[in-house]
């Protein structure tokens, strides 16, 4: 059984992703399952086992804290290195009209695996818009309201009370989000190429033009082609 | 059991902290020494080393009339119904059968949660230890047949220690006789609020003039977060974990049926 489709560099390939992309979203990766595992020692009450695996709850509370400074780390990077690229999947996201309802419609049909035929769709998809405005709201809140719990002192104490559930709910929000996406973009066979567009940066000609034909026209098609000339 | 309590009346309490020197005596803790800062006052809250503090509070409501100085012995409540227990992920926190609100220090990880669930912020954090500590009500003391170590030291009987029954009824004899003599506010603290306290108060004004809080709440965030987003929003994540196990399988069924997805594209 093949569980992603094999790379192919002898086709035409169009890049998806660029380096600092790329970067932010495999070090979010591992910080944020890092931060999970860690966390859930908390959010799970007495998960004694899952914090045995870090060397008990004084170290599960360590690695949470570095994990948690790295994922910041990396924030800063993506905006400081690749602002324009957040503006431009910002722009992205605000395109959200008619056909990514119809995408997300019709999405579970898709999931499941029955055929579907979507209309067609910009750089992100609608699910992926989805994504995008839930998973870095999500991580943003954690990110605030983590600091914030962790040097208590010198923040008002309402404030750190507020702080417990929106942690709780952002992290569920952000997992829930990560187990479909982490799915969706890799295992799941009609997400074809997108695992290679995150890994190697690129995706496939056809597939790209098959997915997201209104982002292959502006980027790569003719009308983008006549612009650059 | 009955519930044992400390009842401590502050219209005999001359402000002597005994009780302090007694507390930190008995439960071993260094002193913390902070800045004076214009009163008698030796700490401004509670912390890590210091379980109970008496606290001075200057008052004046009529301008005409002199500042009224109010002392009073502030400490962890030991609510009869305590937030610290129910939020703490540990299960650290237990309630002694006499109504102490004990900690286990073995079991605390120091995530303080327990410190801004307490509607009086009560337990604090201990660096050293990486604990969150507050007062025991000397349950090691009393389990042994004896009483608090502040209670023992009180020498005008400002403090008292016995059944938490018996010691209300003598609460209420004392709120009549200092209505009756010149304290027309006196009044109960511990008796109702919260659903209960362990620790009871005869008060000569209202609980405001003494930096108590009136009517006490468990704030609401954290109701909200113990009752509704702990035990059910994080069934989210096993729910997306059975829906992608589910998709797994179904496509790759209905693939076989529908033919393979063409390798550039859906159809």
């Amino acid at each position: 059984m093949q569980l992603v489709p094999e790379y192919r560099a002898d086709v035409k390939r169009v890049e998806r992703f660029n380096f600092v992309a790329r970067m932010t979203h495999w070090g979010h990766t591992v910080t944020f399952i890092l931060c999970l595992l860690t966390g859930l020692v908390l959010f799970l009450d007495s998960a004694d086992w899952l914090a045995v695996i870090f060397g008990g709850f004084s170290g599960a509370g360590l690695v949470h804290r570095i994990a948690a400074v790295t994922l910041t780390i990396f924030l800063v990077i993506f905006v400081i290195f690749d602002f324009k690229g957040i503006i431009s999947w910002v722009k992205d996201l605000l395109r959200f009209g008619k056909n990514d309802i119809i995408f997300v419609m019709k999405f579970p049909f898709e999931f499941l695996g029955f055929p579907v035929k979507m209309p067609p769709q910009t750089r992100f998809n609608g699910g992926e818009k989805g994504n995008s405005m839930l998973t870095p709201t999500s991580v943003i809140l954690l990110v605030l309201s983590g600091y914030i719990m962790w040097f208590p002192a010198i923040f008002p104490a309402g404030l750190v009370r507020v702080c417990y559930p929106i942690h709780d709910i952002a992290m569920v929000l952000a997992t829930f989000m990560v187990c479909m996406h982490g799915y969706l973009g890799s295992f799941h066979p009609g997400s074809g190429e997108s695992f290679w567009g995150m890994w190697k940066g690129t995706v496939r000609d056809d597939w790209a033009q098959h997915h997201h034909p209104i982002w292959y026209e502006e980027t790569y098609g003719d009308k983008a082609n006549e612009k650059s000339e | 059991m009955a519930n044992l309590t400390n009842l401590y009346d502050v219209s005999k309490c001359t402000a002597c902290r005994g009780c302090q020197v007694a507390c930190k005596d008995w439960n071993q803790l260094p002193a913390v020494i902070e800045p004076f800062r214009g009163n008698y006052q030796t700490h401004e809250d509670t912390n890590a080393d210091t379980y109970t503090i008496i606290k001075f509070i200057e008052h004046e409501d009529d301008p005409a009339e002199d500042v009224t100085w109010n002392f009073i012995k502030y400490q962890c409540m030991h609510c009869l119904d305590p937030a610290c227990m129910k939020v703490c992920p540990q299960g650290a926190i237990s309630q002694t059968n006499w109504g102490a609100v004990i900690k286990d220090y073995d079991k605390c990880i120091g995530c303080q949660y327990c410190t801004y669930a307490c509607p009086f912020e009560i337990p604090k954090y201990r660096k050293r230890d990486d604990i969150v500590t507050k007062c025991t009500l000397c349950y090691d003391r009393v389990e042994e047949g004896l009483t608090p170590a502040c209670a023992r030291t009180c020498p005008t009987g400002a403090l008292q220690f016995g059944d938490r029954d018996e010691l209300l009824e003598r609460a209420q004899d004392r709120v009549k006789f200092l209505r009756a003599n010149g304290f027309p506010n006196a009044t109960i603290y511990g008796k109702l609020e919260l659903g209960g306290l362990n620790k009871l108060y005869v008060l000569t004004d209202t609980p405001d003039k003494f930096d108590l809080p009136v009517n006490p709440k468990v704030p609401g965030q954290i109701t909200f977060w113990q009752n509704w987003v702990q035990p059910y929003f994080g069934w989210l994540i096993p729910l997306a974990l059975a829906g992608s196990a589910v998709s797994f399988v179904t496509t790759r069924i209905l693939a076989g049926k529908h033919g393979e997805h063409a390798e550039g594209g859906h159809e």
